[in-house]
């Protein structure tokens, strides 16, 4: 082994190794240097400058896409509970017993009998006859033990104020401030001001909201919900997948909900679990026998009772279960108590057995949503670490710009004693500092970018202040006069075209804000929430700041075995 | 004077310099770490050297057999024109260049320095030699200071440097005061003349106590009088037992050294 060899093995691989004879320590002279040669030039400092935006970048692009999954898995749990039953069209009939027995399970905590189908709904609006009419998916609920499950309660939109002191806190506008007394009470029974059966529709349901951009609801009126009513139209299904006749029902809008998932918001409206039975012929009903002659009203002799059916169960975990195991429970439950009922005809409360029905947890239920998700951030994740090569090739360039640079310096640095390893140790701790200082201002960039992303956002959807391109227009005309001064009075090429540069620059910022009308870059209809996520994933962030680290030393290396090889009488007669 | 830790820390030659360093406060900043003053013992020899240097397809050949000894305590002057070779034997005889394979070598204190292995090569131009240049040849982002004490800083590690870094900062404070520098310890080159510069750059050289000083065209860059104050330095370091090996093209120069040789067509021609 060469004697070079030995002290690349040194300067390198055993740096801080104890002193001894053969492998003496680490020197001291490449600190000094970096130091100097970071604090006393430009060139380092677009280095440094390059990692920290490749960096921000990934952490912020990384940190959304994590933050959506993060609300799509929450908000996923928080509007279904953790596992669901479910059998569509037919039901799952005498599900209060199977509530019965899941909730005697350990696992389980709440559990809320649900009716899904699909309906028009005729609005209050435009004025005149023909009203306007859209399809609505409609949940028909218990809506105490519907919020046990899900923390419905929380999504509820208007609340009166809670206080005197509230209510004057209050704008004059402010439509809480018309809000009804009893409204809480009657949005936890369902009912309407005249005491009938209420709807309790998704926030974008109705266009008579208009969102602002601090996330508050201002109505239009005379559109406002709460003091409108609706008519819902269902078609039942029979169990042999027949439709039957339509039924209306007039429902006084008691309040409305935000859940903050877009799609749920605009397509959803929640109604009684009781009317949603009655109007899809789910409740209860009196089972005749048509083979029988009819009795002397005509009518056909009572032979026993079909049992009330829905078409889902939310069950809600308990502390520290987790749905898989609630899964298992409940799927244990439900075969025990369908083999119990295994005798009875279907018509009067059978159940199939748990292979043949629907019991998922909810991540399993939401697959089709979470999954593109997720695939879409390893996606983004193996393109934007692509980034990395690029880490890696601006620092390359960089340094080896330095290292033809600083070549006299390697030939004093050689003629006073420095080894081959201490110069390879100099520009390799260069990349390093580099790639630390870079990663650390990155992860602050990303840090002030993620948490305000919302504002961030706010801002660019507005229309930008005119005082801004004003600014930027008269700072445009100063670097344009520089640049014409520089030229004519300095006569320097350089600094006119570094103020040419400055001035286009400004000018086109000028131009873009003053064009700027508001720009939606997150559409609630594509993204599904109303906000953007904005908490930083620190995993990625630690990841790519270790790689930010890594790539930079090996962009460094290159040039510095270049420094490290360079015939030091050449370098000492470099100019 | 403080003479503790010029050289590296912890060899036994260190040693030896400090404890003399230490009982002879008389000794002037630029005495070497070893040997008398104009000693008569062979320090350094440079046997048949050739050196050729590929230039694309064409090979130069510099050096021809060039053979040279300098003795402990003596100051050569080589003499010679444009391209004869001078800065190739120098950078030979210090280690930052090698003849041709078997084309000589270079002998320090008997020893073979072109046989040795790289690190043993860096120790050697740390510690047994200066070098002072042309051009001076300073870090310009270093300051006076820091640029004289690189080559303290150059031999050790970070145990070793929080040890030594005070003496090291009063030998390099010593240094620059007998120079006439110690009102711009915290100046950067550009800031400095050119007879500053160099002043700086024999600091330097002078820093770890080398038993050599190889100055390659030390007035080459100067004008006659700050070329001269220049020679008075190297001539007081002379007188003090420093053994100096200077490369010049100007016989007036040259003719402070106690011998001129002349380098003619590669080869050593004794004046």
């Amino acid at each position: 082994m060469s004697s070079d060899f030995c002290d690349f093995v040194h300067a390198v691989i055993l740096r801080g190794a104890p002193a001894c004879d053969r492998y003496h320590a680490a020197r001291v002279y490449p600190f000094l240097l970096v130091r100097k040669y970071l604090t006393s030039r430009v060139i380092p400092l677009i280095a440094v400058a390059a990692v920290a935006l490749c960096v921000a970048l990934v952490i912020t692009v990384v940190s959304v896409m994590t933050g959506f999954l993060e609300m799509v898995r929450t908000s996923g749990r928080t509007l279904v509970g953790d596992v669901i039953v479910s059998r569509s069209i037919q039901g799952l009939p005498g599900y209060e017993q199977i509530i019965e027995r899941i909730l005697a399970t350990p696992e389980a905590e709440a559990a809320a009998p649900i009716v899904e189908t699909f309906g028009l709904l005729k609005m209050p609006y435009p004025f005149g006859e023909e009203k306007s009419i859209q399809t609505v998916q409609v949940w028909a609920i218990d809506p105490e033990r519907f919020a046990k499950v899900t923390g419905f309660d929380r999504a509820i939109w208007w609340r009166p104020p809670e206080s005197d002191a509230k209510r004057r806190e209050m704008a004059a506008d402010d439509p809480r401030l018309r809000l009804p007394q009893d409204l809480a009470e009657r949005t936890k029974r369902m009912v309407g001001a005249n005491g009938r059966p209420g709807a309790i529709m998704g926030i974008h349901v109705s266009i008579g909201n208009r969102r602002e951009r601090d996330g508050s609801y201002r109505f239009i009126d005379p559109w406002w919900m709460p003091t409108q009513e609706v008519t819902l139209t269902l078609a039942p299904v029979s169990s042999r997948g027949r439709v039957g006749e339509t039924r209306d029902l007039v429902l006084p809008v008691v309040n409305e909900f935000s859940s903050g998932v877009h799609q749920v918001d605009k397509n959803r409206i929640m109604i009684p679990l009781a009317e949603g039975q009655r109007l899809l012929r789910l409740n209860e009903q009196p089972l005749v026998d048509r083979d029988a002659p009819p009795l002397a009203d005509g009518s056909y002799p009572v032979i026993g009772t079909s049992p009330a059916r829905v078409t889902h169960i939310f069950v809600r975990a308990k502390p520290g279960v987790t749905p898989d195991a609630l899964k298992l429970a409940v799927e244990r439950e439900y075969d025990r108590l369908a083999f119990e009922r295994m005798d009875l005809p279907e018509s009067m409360g059978r159940l199939l057995p748990s292979s043949m029905i629907s019991i998922n947890t909810w991540e399993e239920q939401m697959a089709d949503l979470i999954g593109p998700v997720k695939r879409e951030r390893e996606m983004m994740r193996i393109l934007f670490s692509i980034i990395y090569l690029v880490c890696a090739g601006l620092v390359l360039s960089i340094f080896w710009a330095i290292v033809a640079e600083k070549t006299r310096d390697i030939g004093i640095l050689r003629a006073v004693g420095a080894g081959r390893g201490g110069i390879l140790a100099i520009f390799l701790q260069y990349g390093v500092v580099i790639g630390a200082v870079g990663s650390a201002l990155g992860v602050g960039l990303a840090y002030l970018i993620v948490t305000n992303i919302n504002s961030i956002h706010t801002a660019l959807g507005d229309p930008a202040p005119m005082w801004s391109w004003i600014v930027a227009a008269a700072l445009a005309a100063g670097a344009l006069h520089a640049c014409i001064w520089s030229a004519v009075s300095r006569d320097s090429i350089l600094w006119a075209l570094v103020w040419a540069v400055v001035a286009l620059a400004l000018g086109g910022i000028a131009t873009a804000l003053a064009m700027h009308k508001g720009w939606l870059m997150w559409d609630p209809r594509v993204y599904y929430f109303t906000r953007i996520p904005n908490s930083v994933d620190w995993i990625t962030a630690g990841i790519t700041s270790i790689g930010a680290v890594v790539f930079s030393v090996l962009g460094a290396s290159v040039p510095a075995a270049k420094a490290a090889d360079i015939d030091p009488v050449r370098a000492l007669r470099y100019e | 004077m403080s003479s503790t830790v010029a050289n590296e820390g912890g060899t036994p030659r260190d040693r030896t310099a400090g404890a003399r360093g230490a009982t002879t406060d008389a000794r002037s900043a630029a005495a070497p770490a070893s040997g008398s003053a104009h000693s008569s013992s062979l320090l350094l020899e440079a046997k048949s050297l050739h050196r050729t240097y590929r230039m694309g397809a064409v090979e130069v050949k510099v050096l021809k057999g060039a053979s040279l000894r300098v003795q402990q305590g003596e100051w050569i002057a080589v003499l010679g024109s444009s391209g004869s070779g001078k800065s190739t034997l120098l950078h030979i005889l210090g280690a930052l260049d090698r003849p041709d394979p078997g084309g000589g070598s270079v002998l320090f204190r008997g020893d073979d320095i072109g046989s040795r292995g790289g690190r043993a090569r860096d120790r050697y131009r740390r510690v047994s030699v200066g070098f002072v240049f042309q051009f001076y040849h300073l870090l310009p982002e270093l300051s006076v200071l820091e640029n004289t004490m690189l080559p303290a800083r150059v031999g050790r590690g970070p145990a070793a440097w929080i040890a030594g870094r005070a003496a090291a900062h009063a030998r390099a404070r010593e240094l620059l005061d007998a120079f006439g520098l110690g009102h711009r310890l915290a100046h950067r080159p550009r800031e400095l003349s050119g007879g500053e510069c160099q002043r700086v750059a024999i600091a330097r050289a002078l820093m770890n106590r080398p038993e050599v000083l190889l100055a390659d065209e030390p007035t080459g860059n100067l004008d006659a009088h700050t070329g001269g104050e220049i020679l008075d330095l190297l001539a007081q370091g002379h007188r003090q037992g420093l053994t100096m090996v200077m490369v010049t093209h100007d016989p007036k120069v040259a003719e402070r050294a106690d011998r001129v040789i002349r380098l003619v067509d590669g080869r050593v021609e004794d004046g």
